[in-house]
């Protein structure tokens, strides 16, 4: 096991490092010149070239990706264009926001996805795996930013009951920010919930058809049991991957919905870093998004052991 | 028992009276601004963006001289200024005037800030506005001389323009994030992605000014997100961000009032003057008589805004109505396209920001016009930084189109190196004798002399101006109908009493 979590640690920074060269390469070769857009149409020549020159952009591309990887490694991301912040500040400051939002999808997608799709496999081919399926089958294809419209036009334009954007923060009381989370979280998770729903009927559905199940249920086992306990349990490992990898999604999709819904969370001080060229906090935001979604694997990895005990990391 | 009963009933009814009229008079007025584009940073004195200027300029940082809702040239941080030659400005200052930090704001806060724009190292977007200054000499607290190296007929707008704003010399280092001045409004906190806050200066120097407490600039990028901020009630005004698309829609909704005012915004069709076939003048006016602006004006704008013939705008004292000048001849065009070796037409390469969707409306429009005359316009859409890069600073492009905010922008028009790579001996002679004639007359006559040769040489298409459109809730009061400056001036804003 040691050696296993030892390898994969290994695995995770040989990654990062790639994913870090990577976005820099990326960044850098995109045309857009962040003192242009500092400056913008009223600004001449000369204070462009003069801001550029201050900025360090003058300097060769390597030496930049040296310096930048070598601060990071101290903990130093640099420092905000845009902002004039440090760029880890500008992330912590945004956590409060993302994450609790991606971990309300994320709760809403697993309660409704899991139940859902255990229904849908034990009414095979009836009227409530059809309602299921089709209703997966519309979370899948409208997108979120629609599903977002839609869900602001009902319950803040029309019925008045929260508001249609923006985060106070949760200084202002628990209650208020979950509120403003709300919507959004619902609007993030149903896209995810909506596939979720179909990986675990799929997942229940093979495990249905296995010969302990069928002994099971000969055996004389409540239904109740046989679903919970025979079925479920060994169908959770393709449940397992499907979401992990969708709690990364859930980090990338909290972009176009803070947008959206105004929240200053991680993925609008991306795109809004992306338009303004802010390069380090383009690079630290991706460089952040990525260990995370990399961090989430390992943890599921780890977690396929505890499932299924017959797996072993030797 | 009963009587102390009834006494006690009174006098509990008239304190609760008394107090709700009192919490009435104390209400906090508040105003929450939509805002599309947040700041690059708070420091007018670092970025020339106007998403800064519209939230710091006149609210929380003022000039020596301010532009009025009508264009005027009036005192702000001077009560007045003094000039025999024309090369010597003394400006007296307004005394008692507080920084929001609480130190009076003094003669030599105004040269300290005016040798700062004046050194390159701190990278000024404006310093050339400035160079004609020689020397700044303060006679006391309250009176500073600017000796200028030669005339310069343009040395007062200097003064009032965004960048030549007074702030003290202590604050410079965290300027582009707490910036301090001497407005009406102190500021309160900037939480990055959101919001930016503003609270009254009870200390402000015009009296009885401002009338709001507290306002609150709300950044909401999404169009949609607006409309459904500001119908929900979330937000009570959108000074900028919304299209005219939206705008038709909610000048039916009885909750709010549309303002829509003239800007000092030029949206312009620029030719790149090197590149052939622009080269050729007969081309560059058969690209003028060739696009109906009525059509373009309708189709991108809904019908709001001005067509324009040349590129000073309707708020300019200098503004002559050239329109008409060119109109929409498709004949004529083909004409001249056949004169210059164009018989045929020639393929092209139009590109827009989709950012700014006015720009690519217009060229769809214009695309269209142009077909009937043989020029095959392929539209290319670039993202902001990528066109910033490409058109604006190599100019690398045929035609593009974006509107120029900036007022008294006509001086691009002398630089060769500009974007539009127009180089015209006549026109700069014209322009550098227009920035050291002082005589209004005669000023007058040298910029309508210089409207009249850039209709002639077509160095661009002027399209139209682009409306302010703002989107407020009933009863707010107060707000510039024009945009002549580059800043929204919220000192005079309040709320109508409720009937």
């Amino acid at each position: 096991m040691r050696r296993y979590v030892a390898r994969r640690v290994a695995a995770l920074a040989a990654t990062l490092l790639f994913v870090s060269a990577l976005v820099f390469v990326v960044v850098r070769v995109l045309p857009g010149d962040p003192a242009a857009l500092i400056m913008g149409t009223e600004g001449s020549r000369e204070a462009t070239e003069r801001l550029r020159e201050a900025m360090g952009l003058n300097r060769p591309l390597p030496v930049q990706y040296v310096d930048w990887v070598a601060r990071a490694l101290r903990g130093d991301l640099g420092r905000s264009i845009q902002y004039d912040l440090p760029v880890g500040q500008l992330i912590v400051s945004r956590l409060p926001v993302t994450l609790p939002l991606a971990l309300m999808a994320a709760v809403f997608m697993i309660v409704t996805a899991v139940p859902l799709g255990l229904y849908a496999a034990t009414h095979h081919r009836r009227g409530g795996d059809y309602l299921a399926m089709i209703v997966s089958q519309l979370g899948i294809s409208v997108p979120q930013f629609w599903s977002g419209l839609l869900l602001i036009l009902l319950f803040s334009v029309t019925l008045g009951w929260v508001r249609s954007g923006g985060f106070d923060g949760w200084s202002a009381g628990a209650w208020p920010a979950l509120r403003a989370l709300l919507l959004p979280a619902v609007a993030l998770g149903v896209f995810q919930a909506a596939v979720l729903v179909r990986a675990t009927r799929s997942a229940v559905l093979d495990v249905l058809r296995e010969d302990y199940v069928r002994t099971a249920r000969a055996k004389g086992v409540d239904e109740r049991r046989v679903v919970g306990k025979h079925t479920l349990r060994n169908a959770l490992i393709p449940i397992v991957t499907v979401a992990g990898i969708q709690l990364g999604q859930l980090m990338a999709g909290a972009i176009v919905l803070e947008s959206v819904f105004a929240l200053p969370g991680l993925g609008r001080l991306a795109l809004g870093a992306i338009g303004a060229r802010d390069l380090p906090v383009v690079q630290g935001v991706a460089l952040f998004v990525a260990s995370c979604i990399v961090v989430i694997n390992f943890a599921v990895d780890l977690l396929y052991g505890f499932l299924d005990p017959r797996i072993r990391y030797e | 028992m009963t009587r102390r009963t009834i006494l006690t009933a009174l006098v509990a009814v008239l304190a609760c009276g008394w107090l709700t009229v009192a919490a009435d008079a104390q209400a906090p007025s508040r105003l929450i601004v939509q805002s599309q584009t947040e700041p690059p940073g708070l420091d007018m004195t670092a970025t020339p963006a106007t998403a800064t200027s519209g939230i710091v300029f006149y609210n929380v940082q003022e000039s020596l001289v301010k532009v009025d809702r009508h264009g005027k040239l009036v005192p702000s941080l001077a009560e007045r200024w003094h000039t025999a030659d024309n090369r010597n400005y003394t400006f007296f200052l307004k005394k008692g005037v507080r920084f929001h930090n609480g130190r009076e704001m003094k003669a030599a806060d105004v040269k300290f800030c005016f040798e700062r724009a004046l050194n390159p190292e701190t990278k000024h977007p404006y310093a050339r506005d400035y160079e004609a200054i020689g020397d700044i000499i303060v006679k006391d607290d309250y009176t500073v001389t600017f000796a200028l190296k030669n005339i310069n007929a343009n040395f007062l707008q200097n003064v009032a323009r965004a960048g030549a704003s007074i702030y003290p010399r202590e604050t410079v280092e965290t300027m582009k994030s707490q910036p301090v001045g001497t407005g009406p409004f102190r500021f309160e906190e900037w939480v990055r992605g959101d919001r930016v806050v503003l609270v009254k200066n009870g200390d402000y120097h015009v009296k009885g000014l401002p009338k709001l407490d507290r306002v609150t600039f709300r950044f909401v990028t999404d169009p949609n997100a607006v409309l459904a901020a500001l119908k929900a009630g979330d937000v009570d005004a959108s000074l900028f961000g919304l299209g005219p698309e939206h705008v038709q829609d909610l000048s039916k909704d009885p909750r709010f009032q549309v303002i829509v005012g003239d800007t000092t915004n030029d949206v312009i069709l620029s030719m790149n003057n090197s590149r052939k076939p622009y080269s050729d003048v007969r081309v560059r006016r058969a690209m003028t008589y060739g696009i109906n602006k009525g059509d373009v004006l309708k189709g991108a704008m809904f019908g709001m805004g001005k067509i324009l013939g040349t590129n000073v705008d309707p708020l300019n004292p200098y503004y002559v109505d050239m329109s008409k000048a060119m109109p929409y001849d498709p004949e004529r065009a083909r004409k001249l396209l056949a004169e210059a070796g164009y018989p045929k037409g020639f393929d092209t390469v139009l590109k827009v920001s989709p950012q700014y969707d006015y720009t690519v409306r217009s060229g769809q429009i214009i695309a269209d016009n142009l077909k009937k005359i043989g020029v095959n316009v392929r539209i290319e859409q670039i993202e902001w930084g990528q066109w910033l890069s490409r058109v604006f600073r190599e100019a690398d492009y045929d035609l593009s189109i974006i509107g120029h905010a900036e007022a008294w922008d006509i001086k691009n028009y002398a630089n060769a190196k500009y974007y539009y790579r127009y180089d015209s001996p006549t026109f700069q002679a014209l322009f550098a004798k227009s920035e050291v004639t002082v005589d209004d007359k005669a000023r007058r006559e040298i910029y309508v002399d210089m409207q009249k040769l850039l209709v002639e040489d077509a160095p661009a298409v002027w399209l139209f101006m682009h409306p302010r459109l703002a989107v407020v809730k009933k009863g707010l009061q107060g707000l510039w109908k024009d945009l002549p400056a580059s800043a929204n001036d919220l000192s005079e804003v309040s709320w109508a009493p409720a009937k």
